[in-house]
């Protein structure tokens, strides 16, 4: 089954096409990384997908379910790492991850249990107290790490989770990440580091002017001695795929 | 199904915030009316002869508990949605199983909570000053709940549509202070000219003022039906409206 399912996907701003008839999907289980430039259309994308933009035409389905006409069924599925941090500022790292898991509706118990062992993973115990505006960068993002998983969703999707955090505590994503993908975990990835993307994605597909440009396995960007890099820059600069 | 934890989560997250920041959520609301029965119904009022058959103090009491009702719900909910809307914590909601329904009740729900807070504690003041008394506890209790809903619901609206700091209070400062003062808190409306009088009963705030008015004194100067009707009409109009922009994403989602 699909854990993503995108068709005809269409987002405009104003007179702008974000996300101009877009259509892929991510199978379960997979490791998904979804590259573009600035402004490409990857959030919008997301957006689309999460609920946080609405959808102008096209359709997204989440293992089956329909994101907009069954919203609440499709949501439990998926957990969202955006690239803004937007976290109340004023609120406890525990308290963060404490709504969120009560929005989806974690009972109380499982849900102490749950943020503790997501405060141990990520490094934060010691942080729980700490309002988000006390956190280094490196340990917001970790918090938003922590809040995307703690409903513990089949579809983990992080918009550049990597941006801004020192060299250690990539290694240390990159690690839990595929912790994660092994124990069965589908995850669309967006990165502008693309060692990160070539080496933890098994497809990838790239985005360019809201249009997808390429799509393929992981082999199909990296060979004849190019690098994931090297090829994204020949599509993103107009080669043909 | 409704997402019960998920709700309760909604409007715990907006107690907590209230009781975050007492200082400004409680504490000045109940230093005012302090002040306000103080100086209007203990200093000026001892002056004064009764009105409506009953001691100034005990007359001005429930305008002045309605009053902060009002501003404290309003204030809750426009500066929740707005706030939420301003640092986009708000898509941590967006993103999550909660129906439209189920967000608008965590909003007002929460704004509700403030103005009875509020209001309980202006009328444990007025106990200390002899001016607290119940005369139908229904009424009083039907009276802040109806009209805290009211405005928790015009506090989403107006949360919705800010743009601005400035917009935010726009309404407050025009529309709700000046209506509620001339919404007879501090004077009966008989007091005014005939032609006041007419324009006072085109004010609903009148209607919410005279009613709690009613439940804690026992007398009341509009048409008792007529503000039943007007409450339920403006509950139902303004949830219906918040809920169909809630359902449109109006200013919520890109």
């Amino acid at each position: 089954m699909e854990a993503l399912k995108i068709e005809h996907l269409r987002k405009s701003y104003g007179g702008t096409h974000a996300v101009d008839d877009v259509s892929f999907e991510v199978r379960e289980g997979e490791f998904f990384g979804f590259l573009g430039p600035n402004g490409a259309g990857k959030t919008t994308t997301i957006h689309c997908i999460t609920g946080i933009s609405r959808i102008d035409s096209g359709s997204v389905k989440l293992f089956g379910i329909d994101a907009v006409k069954d919203y609440r069924a499709a949501r439990f599925k998926v957990g969202l790492a955006p690239q803004e941090y937007n976290a109340d500022f004023f609120g406890t790292t525990y308290k963060t991850l404490d709504y969120v898991a009560g929005y989806y509706g974690v009972p109380s118990k499982k849900r102490k249990a749950r943020i503790n062992e997501l405060l141990e993973r990520f490094g934060l115990t010691e942080h729980a107290k700490k309002s988000f505006r006390e956190l280094s960068g490196g340990l917001k993002r970790r918090v938003m790490l922590a809040r995307a998983m703690v409903h513990n969703p089949d579809l983990l999707i992080l918009d550049e989770p990597t941006a801004g955090v020192d060299v250690e505590l990539r290694h240390e994503l990159w690690k839990h990440l595929q912790e994660l993908n092994k124990a069965g975990k589908t995850i669309l990835l967006t990165s502008h580091y693309l060692e990160e993307v070539e080496m933890l994605s098994s497809r990838i597909a790239i985005i360019n002017r809201g249009k997808i440009v390429a799509i393929g396995d992981k082999s199909e960007f990296v060979k004849d001695g190019k690098n994931l890099e090297k090829r994204y820059l020949e599509i993103t600069q107009g080669e043909s795929w | 199904m409704v997402n019960w934890i998920g709700l309760y989560t909604l409007i715990r997250r907006d107690v907590e915030r209230m009781f975050r920041v007492t200082g400004q959520t409680l504490v000045t609301p109940w230093i005012s009316s302090l002040l306000y029965i103080f100086i209007f119904g203990k200093v000026v009022g001892s002056r004064i002869d009764l009105i409506a058959g009953v001691p100034y103090i005990n007359f001005v009491l429930p305008g002045i508990l309605m009053m902060n009702v009002i501003a404290s719900a309003f204030a809750h909910s426009s500066s929740s949605v707005y706030f939420q809307r301003f640092l986009r914590t708000i898509d941590e909601i967006l993103v999550a199983p909660l129906s439209h329904l189920e967000m608008i009740a965590g909003f007002a729900v929460g704004a509700i909570i403030r103005g009875l807070v509020v209001g309980g504690g202006i009328y444990v003041i007025a106990i200390f000053f002899g001016g607290a008394g119940i005369d139908h506890i229904g009424l009083f209790v039907f009276y802040t709940v109806a009209v805290s809903t009211i405005f928790a619901l015009l506090g989403i609206l107006v949360g919705l549509w800010a743009n601005g700091f400035e917009q935010l209070n726009i309404l407050s400062t025009f529309v709700i202070m000046p209506l509620s003062f001339l919404g007879g808190v501090f004077y009966s409306v008989t007091m005014l000219p005939a032609k006041a009088q007419l324009i006072a009963y085109w004010n609903p705030f009148f209607y919410f003022i005279d009613g709690i008015r009613y439940a804690m004194i026992g007398t009341r100067e509009s048409n008792g039906v007529f503000g039943y009707v007007m409450i339920f009409s403006l509950v139902t109009v303004l949830g219906v409206l918040v809920h169909e922009l809630f359902r449109r994403g109006w200013r919520l989602r890109g």
